[in-house]
């Protein structure tokens, strides 16, 4: 194992790099998206509850089933696993966005708009960071379901980690298909921990001082 | 039941699940019916065929099922015990970690473990689907509260009384949407389980995506995404009428 490890440093490294590049781009896709999608949603209150049944029926279609039914439209590579891994970023952020701007007292707007603020002002300045810490827990849920999501999609021949597992898998009987697969589940594991130790972080540094816990 | 108290939401899925799942499944059956299959997709997609593979998902998926309540629900009781409470801090950081772990390393690893087959599929489901039923389980428990037990107890009930007669029933709604994720989880890694040999729908997305058949592979990706559409339905269904007539 140790040997294997040593002589697959530089590729499993690259490998990891790929993984957490694809989760974080695709995370901050879905984030822009999702939060955007909330806006309008809780804009126009008629949408709230379709927007929550979107995303709890979203959440129940399997990864491995909307990768197939992507495959004939974007083909092999990239493109599914970005696709696939954004669409289920953006549920939970969806969520909680929509919980979150629900949540932010009407007379704290009405009393910003009073001083005078216009629309976006009161959106960036008071809607947005009081809805902050509820929209970074979605951000951290979709974090841990984004590197198992981008672990499926790499069957498509996708970037990251997860081509180690479907390695092992067809080298099955080999002498180092055990590696393999060991090397790519483990690795996710302790990518999806360090992302979630950062965005603890994040979460706390980008939350308006006042509502700090 | 009294659909009147359910928000919109709630009623959107009720009644719009079972009629998505049932337009798009009959769309499949028209097409399956009078499509101009070649000879591997006519072969793959025979009725029969098509309907051991369901049967082989659906019966996966309840073994799971039944393994994980079976073995959650007790554990989750047992956790919140004032006797065994020392164990939950450990029990919980454990299940954190393991959420951490895809489905697809875990399946893989066993398989490489123990072996391929059905049972492993199962082992490696029951393990995945675990922690959805216990966080729930423990979080129901826990949200019953605490003068509703003194109040049991003062009205003479033994512990086990209470357990059976006061706290699962009020836990019971925040139970079943754990078993009801799990379900749901457990038939989207259903569809790994022919990576391991264990049948199931995934057989077709697999089959499809090896021979370069798009009609296979969309009609395995379907049939899995309709399951599980229908599972997470029931779910809900069982949800309502696990209320307790007192909560509803």
């Amino acid at each position: 194992m140790i040997a294997f490890i040593d002589s697959r440093w530089a590729d499993i490294l690259f490998r990891a790099y790929q993984h957490t590049s694809l989760v974080v781009q695709s995370m901050i896709l879905a984030a822009v998206i999702a939060v955007g999608l909330a806006v309008l949603v809780t804009t126009i209150r008629r949408l709230t509850p379709v927007a929550n049944a979107v995303s709890a029926v979203g959440l129940t279609i399997p990864s491995f089933a909307l990768l197939g039914l992507l495959l004939p439209v974007v083909g092999i590579g990239t493109v599914p696993s970005v696709v696939v891994v954004t669409f289920y970023a953006a549920l939970p952020i969806l969520r909680n966005a929509v919980v979150g701007l629900q949540g932010v007292d009407s007379t704290i707007i009405e009393s910003a708009r009073g001083q005078g603020m216009s629309g976006s002002a009161v959106f960036w300045r008071v809607r947005l960071p009081l809805s902050w810490p509820v929209i970074m827990t979605g951000i951290r849920v979709s974090a841990q379901m984004s590197m198992g999501v981008a672990a499926i999609a790499a069957y498509a021949l996708g970037p990251g980690l997860g081509s180690y597992i479907y390695t092992g898998l067809t080298q099955v009987g080999g002498a180092n298909a055990v590696n393999y697969a060991v090397v790519g589940t483990v690795g996710i594991i302790v990518l999806a921990l360090l992302l979630d130790a950062l965005l603890v972080l994040l979460s706390r540094f980008t939350t308006s001082r006042g509502i700090r816990a | 039941m009294r659909t009147t108290a359910l928000s919109r939401e709630d009623r959107l899925l009720l009644f719009g699940l079972p009629a998505v799942v049932l337009v798009v499944l009959a769309g499949w059956c028209l097409w399956r019916a009078s499509a101009d299959l070649g000879d591997i997709e006519a072969r793959a997609l025979a009725w029969d065929a098509v309907g051991q593979l369901a049967l082989e998902h659906v019966l996966i998926v309840l073994v799971c099922a039944v393994l994980v309540v079976g073995c959650a629900v007790p554990l989750g009781i047992l956790l919140t015990r004032a006797r065994a409470g020392f164990l939950a801090p450990a029990v919980t950081a454990a299940a954190n970690a393991g959420q951490a772990a895809p489905v697809i390393g875990v399946i893989v690893l066993l398989a490489l473990a123990v072996g391929f087959g059905f049972w492993t599929a199962v082992l490696a489901l029951t393990v995945y689907a675990f922690l959805p039923v216990l966080a729930n389980t423990v979080a129901g428990l826990r949200g019953v509260d605490p003068a509703v037990i003194e109040a049991a107890r003062g009205m003479g009930m033994s512990p086990f009384q209470v357990l059976r007669r006061v706290e699962l029933p009020m836990a019971l709604p925040v139970i079943m949407t754990g078993v009801r994720t799990a379900l749901v989880l457990l038939v989207g890694a259903g569809a790994f389980a022919t990576f391991i040999d264990a049948g199931g729908l995934g057989t077709l997305i697999q089959t499809g995506i090896i021979m370069f058949r798009h009609s296979i592979l969309v009609s395995g990706a379907l049939l899995v995404a309709l399951l599980a559409l229908l599972v997470e339905w029931t779910g809900r269904v069982m949800e309502l009428f696990a209320t307790p007539k007192g909560l509803a």
